[in-house]
């Protein structure tokens, strides 16, 4: 006797049609995929910006804008790629789409604010965007908003502010939504220690998403009344503290780095699995090390500081703590490469966007540590060394494991296959296009160029043109990719439930799933979540 | 033959359990977001001592204590509230809520001549006497209006949404059997007592 | 009494808080107010209010409102670790603050 669920027999696209089906609908699934099309669509923007930033950079001086306007576009990179995508890009896609669906449930805990995550979302987006085009445009302060000059510049902080408040009150509901399903609503059978690993990563990056946005929500309001009102909060000339400004910015900004990487983190330990047919290596280590690092990453952000003027004994104690949060990911890298050890390796799309990953989040992290240290930090702060850094492990860590992720998850949310030849074109021009870019950068940080500047010394000129030259070639991979995910969406192949031998629950159901997530009751295993018969 | 089966947790279904575990993880931002004024706070007290000392003198400890008790009362009322309609006797639990709401009130109108007498002393910031004070406190006052001033807010939305709970009883749809909404609004009003509690030492109280 | 549990599709009996118990908790919290101001306003003679003092004995008050009317002391104790994550979180913050400020010159 087979039991089905009633109304399964249409997926979940099929059981409404029109634009207001989807603006109003309660289904975690649509809200992940109208978080897609927008964070996409800001995405590509904020990839515009970086590509006029490389052309102006090609050469020394002016080459296509003048020097305020570079601020701005700077900033408003920063503003639109760290708030509108590398935060909520994991969480708000793939976490409001699979972390039903692996739990064994139909929904988040609350469907209604989930909506409302989105649309503040967009509301905020929006906001960011508008400051292009009122008053003296976009801020110009950098994405950090620094005082003082971020409460004298007339240039349009009060709305970049605000609009990052708001986004901020969608990160928060979003980490509440689903630190309450993960208590509640998994199926039975299913414990904390039989959820996937990109549960446990959910689960991690909700508690930093609830706990360390606020602070920053309160010191952006700061700024705002700083402006409006003209006291010296922050402010020297009038008794504030600037390095007061950078410890409250930081406790959240730092915190928010392990939001964009602890779900890629996630992904990985998902595809590793599925592509070497073998179960996890560690999952316990794996799992409390999510909770680790989210845990010592709140007390490591005084090391964005140290040339600030904060003082040595605060100094050293910073430098220790982000030493310390480096265990914990170097013992997830450790148990991936052992989870591969011996494992039937297939080197389908996302598998090869792992293996980017692994690489680039290890010369992430390592430099991560360099910049960690007291000695070499006063050396290569605020230079192109440190945009280096955070591009490895922003770009090359979290948004490769986004790219698998889409072509792991792919044929289960669309229900067709892509391509594999054009995506693996476009994931080696990514690859390689990725590291010209950037691997250059953190020689011209040691030879000594900063960050953030329009201009810059003769002997950096040819570093600056290979790196220009990488960003062409990514950008192409970039559109490959996407062009070759469009034509799947319109005419690729059906693809089954399991198109790549996936054993957790999300591999079960239909492709596309339909409404409630499963035509048939799910089955656990009492192995745990990666049992690779 | 093939039998329909349903999911037996649903997203979709109420649980009184979910709701509160909501209620407690939004108030924990909200311990966070006074929490990063209070570190604001605490750096400026530190490094202005002797000007806040000064600046707190300017404040009146009755109105100061009288809202305190005031709060503490709401605090009560609204608690009892729930005890009435745990009880079934939401007559009295309507009744308590409103009187929680009326505290409210009178702990806003209080903060209303206590703001009023400020800016009658120029104390604002941007005010032609707070822009003559030293530094510190300038800092002192505009942390003054800043967090009270959120606080307040606070204030109006807590009783806004007890309000709305005493709509929904007269609807039915707070009831004996189902009153997760009233202990939801009461766990946030107790949130907008708990954080006066340390605004209330920390600016009145300086000697 | 009952409360509706989605998870386990039963109903719990629920622990009811007398009126007489919130008094009390009333009662004790005015006192606590009282303490703290007049120690505060007449103290000057007696011991001065450090901040710890105050501190102290507003942290008191704010355990009392948390454990009594807010529940926090017949809730299922995961509700109370929750808490108590939160408030450590902050004093670390604080501390780790304050430890740039103290050591400057």
């Amino acid at each position: 006797m087979s039991t089905i669920a009633a109304n399964s027999e249409l997926s979940f696209f099929q059981v409404a049609k029109g634009f207001r089906s989807w603006v109003t609908t309660l289904d975690h699934k649509r809200i992940a995929l109208l978080y897609f099309y927008a964070i996409c669509s800001f995405f590509l923007v904020g990839v515009i910006l970086g590509f006029l930033m490389r052309l102006e950079l090609i050469a020394p001086g002016k080459t296509i804008m003048e020097p305020h306007m570079y601020n701005q576009v700077f900033t408003l990179h920063g503003v639109i790629m760290i708030f509108l995508f590398i935060i909520p890009v994991i969480p708000a896609i793939f976490g409001n789409f699979f972390l039903p669906i692996m739990l064994g449930t139909d929904d988040v805990a609350f469907p209604k604010v989930n909506l409302l995550s989105w649309y503040l979302y967009m509301f905020g987006g929006l906001l960011a965007l508008l400051t292009l085009v009122v008053g003296k445009g976009p801020a110009d302060t950098g994405w950090t908003f620094y005082a003082p000059y971020s409460v004298r510049t007339g240039t349009n902080v009060t709305i970049a502010v605000l609009a990052a408040f708001i986004l901020g009150f969608s990160s928060i509901l979003t980490g509440l939504n689903f630190i309450v399903t993960i208590h509640r609503l998994r199926y039975p059978g299913m414990t904390f220690f039989k959820m996937p690993l990109f549960i446990w990563a959910l689960y991690a990056t909700s508690w930093i998403q609830l706990l360390a946005t606020p602070i920053v929500g309160i010191t952006l309001l700061m700024i705002v009344a700083e402006r409006a009102f003209g006291i010296g909060l922050f402010d020297p000339a009038i008794g504030g503290d600037p390095i007061l400004y950078q410890h409250l910015f930081w406790i959240y900004s730092h915190p928010a780095v392990y939001i964009m990487v602890l779900p890629a983190m996630g992904i990985i330990s998902e595809i590793i699995p599925t592509f070497s047919q073998r179960t996890i290596f560690g999952y316990r280590a794996i799992a409390y090390s999510s909770l680790a690092i989210a845990f010592v990453g709140y007390f490591v952000w005084g090391h964005h500081m140290f040339t600030s003027g904060m003082s040595g004994a605060a100094r050293v104690v910073f430098s220790i703590l982000t030493f310390l949060v480096a265990i914990p990911s170097a013992i997830k890298v450790f148990n991936w490469v052992a989870t591969m050890y011996k494992g039937s390796i297939d080197l389908q799309p996302p598998m090869l966007y792992v293996l980017a990953f692994i690489f680039q989040f290890l010369i992430g992290g390592l430099t991560g540590l360099i910049n960690g240290a007291l000695a070499a930090d006063v050396h290569i702060h605020a230079t192109y060394f440190v945009v280096g850094h955070f591009h490895y492990v922003m770009f090359g860590g979290t948004a490769f494991a986004f790219f698998g992720g889409i072509h792991y998850w792919f044929p289960k949310i669309w229900g067709k296959m892509y391509n594999v030849r054009w995506a693996n074109i476009a994931f080696v021009l990514m690859f390689i296009g990725f590291n010209v870019l950037y691997f250059p950068m953190l020689i011209l940080g040691i030879m000594g160029m900063p960050r953030r500047y329009y201009d810059y010394l003769p002997q950096f000129q040819p570093l600056n043109v290979v790196a220009t030259v990488g960003s062409w070639i990514l950008i192409l991979g970039l559109i490959i990719m996407i062009v070759n995910l469009i034509n799947a969406y319109r005419k690729g192949s059906p693809a089954g439930r399991n198109p790549w031998g996936g054993v957790t629950l999300e591999w079960q159901t239909k492709s596309p799933p339909p409404l409630q997530n499963f035509d048939k009751a799910p089955e656990l295993s009492e192995h745990g979540p990666y049992d690779f018969k | 033959m093939e039998t329909t089966f349903v999911l037996p947790n649903s997203g979709h279904k109420r649980d009184d359990v979910s709701s509160k575990m909501g209620m407690w993880l939004f108030l924990f931002t909200e311990v966070l977001l006074f929490g990063g004024l209070f570190l604001v706070y605490m750096i400026y007290r530190f490094m202005y001592h002797a000007d806040f000392m000064t600046a707190s003198h300017e404040l009146n400890v009755l109105i100061g204590t009288i809202n305190t008790i005031v709060l503490l009362t709401s605090s009560m009322t609204v608690a009892m509230s729930i005890t009435a309609m745990q009880k079934g006797d939401v007559r009295l639990s309507r009744r308590l809520i409103l009187l929680t709401i009326v505290a409210a009130l009178i702990f806003l109108v209080n903060k209303y001549f206590e703001w009023s007498a400020k800016f009658e002393h120029g104390l604002f910031p941007g005010m032609e006497h707070y822009n003559t004070l030293p530094n510190g406190e300038r800092l002192f006052f505009f942390l003054y209006f800043f967090m009270t001033g959120l606080h307040a807010l606070h204030v109006i939305v807590g009783g806004a949404f007890l309000l709305f709970v005493v709509r929904a009883i007269n609807k039915n749809k707070v009831r004996q059997d189902r009153y997760m909404l009233l202990e939801n609004a009461g766990l946030y009003w107790h949130l907008v007592d708990l954080i006066w509690i340390y605004l209330f030492p920390l600016f009145y109280l300086i000697h | 009494m009952q409360t509706h549990d989605n998870h386990t599709g039963q109903q719990h009996d629920v622990h009811i808080v007398s009126y007489k118990e919130h008094a009390s908790t009333f009662i004790g919290l005015v006192l606590l107010t009282i303490m703290t101001v007049t120690v505060s306003v007449f103290g000057a003679e007696i011991y001065t209010l450090s901040v710890l003092t105050a501190l102290t004995i507003a942290s008191t008050k704010a355990v009392v409102v948390a454990l009594y009317f807010m529940h926090l002391k017949y809730d299922p104790k995961i509700y109370r670790f929750m808490m108590g994550v939160v408030l450590l979180l902050f004093v670390i913050f604080a501390v780790l603050t304050l430890v740039d400020y103290l050591a400057r010159n």
